[in-house]
């Protein structure tokens, strides 16, 4: 991964694009006070955010490093960009064109909403979903809507680890 | 004499803030995430979009108040680490000085230049940023906005008060209140954040 950080403009770009850091008190705060607004659907939105920008991004990644690489060392080296930017591991192997099931057994948004709010009843992992749809439609070719994905079990409602189906969305069969 | 906020930054910028084998980023007491700033724009800007004034003001109340926390707590962590002990804490001399390296640390995580633009010891500080990355995307979108949309650095303006002028940590948070007066969002050419002193 290529960290490039411009300090007189406070600019930092990963693999040339920009990016920032923040704290799990912002991303979970972030994901609390749009959770509360009602008529807000922010899974949704939270998860189409993330599949564009994953695919837009991993793409260009792939078209400028991976190029020659197999379908298992561009799964990896999602798995290691998502594990770079601090969101947990992931373990992508069992993935294919169809979809398939991927699990993490640390997850970044688990930590963080354990660390401020506890524990809650329903999934929290919803980059996860979008950063999961949107590299395998940049993988397996297709628009970013391609795949749907679900988490069926979450680590915050106390699963052992994080677990999502991936399903090819009925229109794109 | 402010203290020298490009030492400040170089210095900040060493720190090895990295994700750990479990893909899990701790630093300064807090877990940290790196992310595309588009991914920001589009949730908040598409959810903005979808509610009426006085709600998005409601929600933008929230996001305020989150990176408050954010704020007040990642910059307590740096200001306690080793490292700014180390390295940071022999160029503070005073209350103020504090406030500018404060300032000066931020502008390590990505999220635009801010910059000390006025400070009044203990009562207001006046900062700047000239190339937030949201008010940009907000004109290209969906033009002019109503009121400033920088609540990020509009909350990190209070937290930098809160920590230095504020009640000892962790009791001083809110002290201070920020507002945005100009943003690049409405027109204007910089974006720019007042925080005072809550009256009581």
């Amino acid at each position: 991964m290529l960290i490039n950080f411009n300090p007189d403009l406070n600019i930092l770009k990963l693999n040339g694009v920009m990016v920032s850091l923040h704290c799990h008190h912002y991303n979970c705060g972030l994901v609390n006070a749009l959770e509360e607004m009602e008529g807000v659907d922010v899974r949704e939105i939270i998860i189409q955010a993330a599949a564009e920008e994953f695919y837009v991004n991993f793409k260009n990644y792939m078209q400028q490093h991976l190029e020659d690489k197999t379908v298992q060392e561009k799964l990896r080296a999602a798995a290691d960009l998502y594990r770079f930017m601090g969101f947990g591991r992931l373990n992508l192997s069992q993935l294919n064109e169809l979809g398939g099931e991927a699990c993490a057994d640390s997850s970044y948004y688990v930590t963080g909403w354990l660390a401020k709010y506890g524990r809650r009843k329903t999934p929290i992992c919803y980059l996860t979903c979008g950063f999961l749809s949107g590299i395998l439609a940049a993988i397996y070719g297709g628009t970013v809507d391609k795949y749907r994905v679900e988490e069926k079990n979450c680590m915050i409602t106390g699963h052992n680890c994080c677990e999502f189906v991936v399903l090819v969305r009925e229109q794109c069969l | 004499m402010p203290i020298d906020s490009k030492k400040v930054i170089e210095i900040a910028s060493r720190l090895p803030i990295e994700s750990n084998e479990r893909g899990i980023m701790a630093a300064f007491g807090v877990y940290a995430a790196m992310n595309y700033n588009e991914f920001f724009f589009k949730v908040v800007s598409r959810v903005i979009q979808m509610l009426d004034y006085r709600t998005a003001e409601e929600v933008e109340k929230k996001l305020y108040d989150a990176v408050l926390e954010c704020g007040y707590h990642t910059f307590h962590g740096a200001r306690t680490s080793m490292h700014w002990r180390e390295y940071i804490l022999p160029m503070i001399n005073s209350p103020e000085d504090e406030v500018y390296a404060l300032v000066a640390f931020t502008n390590v995580f990505g999220i635009g230049y801010i910059e000390v633009e006025e400070l009044i010891p203990g009562q207001k500080l006046v900062a700047v940023v000239k190339n937030a990355y949201d008010p940009g995307r907000y004109m290209e979108e969906y033009g002019p906005q109503p009121h400033g949309r920088c609540y990020m650095f509009s909350a990190c303006t209070a937290s930098y008060m809160d920590l230095v002028y504020g009640p000892r940590y962790p009791t001083g948070m809110g002290t201070f209140v920020s507002k945005e007066v100009s943003c690049r969002s409405m027109g204007d050419n910089i974006c720019r954040f007042i925080a005072e002193r809550i009256k009581i």
